[in-house]
């Protein structure tokens, strides 16, 4: 911790986030956290909550971030704060637990709802696909990840799986898509998402 | 081409620029060949995603624990774990409870069948359901549907017997103990990666106490894989075995060692092993060190706990190869097509059986 900080400005951590440059990504996570958890664990939650909440907070700033039409319209940490809160609501409102919330003059707050709707109807069709690759289970999941994200060659699959040649790994490959996309667009969504 | 070639093709820039005008003509001129070609595009964009997320929590889990220790466990806590587990656990702990009167159940009645008929006494091992059995998961059913609103969830009606059973080959043919299916009005398999299905039963051999079922929608088969083979001659004493079974709801893995090459009377069409084997337990695979099926579990001698026998692979083989020729006789003979397992550990050899050893559920009209 003694070594020297790099101090980043806000559009810095913007475009470091936009570029993907893991330093900038590795101090922005540092700095924030601790507003995060000192909410969380101030409402109900434990230190392994925030973590995880803080988790996802970065995972959707990330994803708007990325978008062209991305525009911080407020600093940073409320934009932080705002969507972390909205999360941990959230996530209290399912669980049957009763909870005292303390309302917090402290931090200010943004309207995130756009951000949250999109956030968690992506996390619906995300955790319905990796069920679906746990159902395929293996080696098809791998070989179907080889292919279509790694972009690793016919070749390169049949020597991996011990295929005898490329046309053995196609059809392999045909094998586990087709069942892949059964399952896929065959799962109910596991529950409705609340929209507000 | 198959259509998923053609859209990976496309989608790669592989076709010809003839090729890509025909397919843009197809797409704006068939509806079906469109939707299907939106749908892939859907699914490889989403396991694009995925797979980017995966990565980036990984990230952050990383710089969280260089940044903060790893004193505080990484939980996850998603909206629908605490009903999830909740329901898991009851599942577990009725199951559990149903092992344990299950189990009494049998002693008792392997009693019985002693002094009824002393001159068999090897125990078959379907599970037979009881009512304690059919109420607990009445109950469960109502929990999960009571929690899970709007997730649909088929209660089924409790089978009248249930035990184990495993691909024969990639034809979806299925073998099983022929005491299993006696008499069955219908039989169903299951498992982690199979829905219930309906089998028809296509052999019954009584002496070797084998059946052979077929799953009845042949599409379910399609994709197999099947990654043992058959051994098609006897193996040797010592030889170390296990076998993958049914004997409840989640699939249980047993080992030890092949004791002799004779089962009960000194029946040379049986192997006797030394794995306790359960009620549940007949007609589950026994495996040997390289993950070739040597056997099918058959039963064990009353009151014996730790001994177990198995009908020989090739006393199978020798029934089928005595059928008369015909077509089905031609597919009972397909044979998987390669071993996947030699050289794997064992854990690894039981991911990939895991698909092909199936729950036998057993139905009787009275």
């Amino acid at each position: 911790m003694s070594r020297s900080k790099v101090q980043f400005t806000e559009d810095q951590f913007i475009d470091g986030l936009r570029t993907g440059n893991n330093e900038v990504l590795s101090a922005l996570y540092k700095k924030y956290y601790n507003i995060v958890l000192k909410f969380i664990v101030n409402n109900s939650g434990t230190q392994e909550a925030a973590q995880d909440i803080y988790q996802e907070t970065i995972i959707v700033l990330y994803e708007n971030v990325q978008k062209p039409s991305f525009e911080l319209n407020c600093q940073l940490q409320t934009y932080i704060f705002s969507i972390a809160k909205r999360l941990w609501l959230k996530q209290l409102k399912k669980s049957s637990k009763t909870f005292l919330f303390k309302e917090d003059g402290e931090n200010e707050l943004v309207d995130v709802s756009e951000e949250i709707t999109e956030h968690l109807n992506k996390e619906v069709e995300l955790d319905k696909l990796n069920q679906s690759l746990a159902e395929l289970g293996e080696p098809c999941a791998t070989l179907i990840k080889d292919f279509y994200v790694q972009k690793l060659s016919m070749d390169e699959i049949a020597e991996k799986f011990g295929y005898t040649n490329a046309d053995n790994a196609k059809n392999q490959k045909y094998k586990c898509l087709q069942r892949l996309k059964k399952c896929f667009f065959e799962i109910l969504p596991v529950e409705q998402i609340e929209r507000k | 081409m198959r259509p998923i070639d053609l859209f990976d093709n496309y989608l790669s820039g592989k076709l010809s620029g003839e090729e890509v005008k025909a397919f843009e003509t197809q797409l704006s001129s068939d509806s079906v060949f469109a939707n299907a070609f939106e749908q892939h595009k859907i699914l490889i964009d989403t396991l694009n995603k995925a797979e980017k997320r995966n990565a980036f929590k990984n990230k952050l889990k990383a710089i969280h624990s260089q940044a903060f220790g790893n004193d505080a466990k990484i939980v996850s806590i998603k909206e629908e774990t605490n009903t999830k587990r909740y329901v898991k656990s009851f599942a577990y702990v009725a199951s559990v409870a149903v092992i344990a009167v299950l189990s009494t159940v049998a002693v008792l009645s392997t009693g019985g069948y002693l002094l009824k008929q002393q001159s068999n006494q090897i125990t078959n091992l379907m599970r037979e359901m009881i009512d304690l059995k059919a109420s607990s998961e009445a109950v469960s059913g109502a929990i999960v549907e009571g929690i899970t609103k709007g997730k649909q969830k088929t209660v089924y009606a409790p089978a009248n017997l249930e035990g184990s059973a495993f691909a024969l080959n990639n034809k979806g043919y299925i073998i099983t103990s022929s005491h299993m299916v006696n008499g069955a009005d219908s039989v169903f398999i299951q498992n982690g990666s199979l829905e219930r299905t309906l089998t028809e039963v296509v052999l019954i051999n009584a002496k070797l106490d084998i059946a052979i079922l077929k799953v009845v929608n042949k599409d379910l088969a399609k994709s197999w894989e099947v990654p043992f083979l058959f051994n098609e001659k006897p193996t040797d004493i010592g030889e170390k075995v296990y076998t993958l079974g049914y004997p409840r709801k989640d699939m249980v893995y047993g080992e030890g060692s092949l004791s002799s090459l004779s089962g009960y009377f000194n029946d040379t069409s049986m192997y006797q092993i030394s794995i306790p084997v359960n009620p549940g337990n007949s007609g589950g695979p026994l495996l040997n060190d390289q993950g070739n099926v040597i056997g099918v579990i058959r039963g064990k001698i009353t009151g014996a706990e730790a001994t177990g026998f198995a009908v020989k692979s090739n006393e199978i083989f020798k029934v089928i190869s005595s059928l008369p020729s015909d077509s089905v006789k031609e597919e009972l003979m397909s044979k998987p097509k390669k071993q996947t397992l030699k050289g794997l550990k064992r854990t690894e050899q039981i991911k990939r059986i895991n698909p092909y050893v199936f729950n036998v559920l057993v139905y009787k009209k009275d």
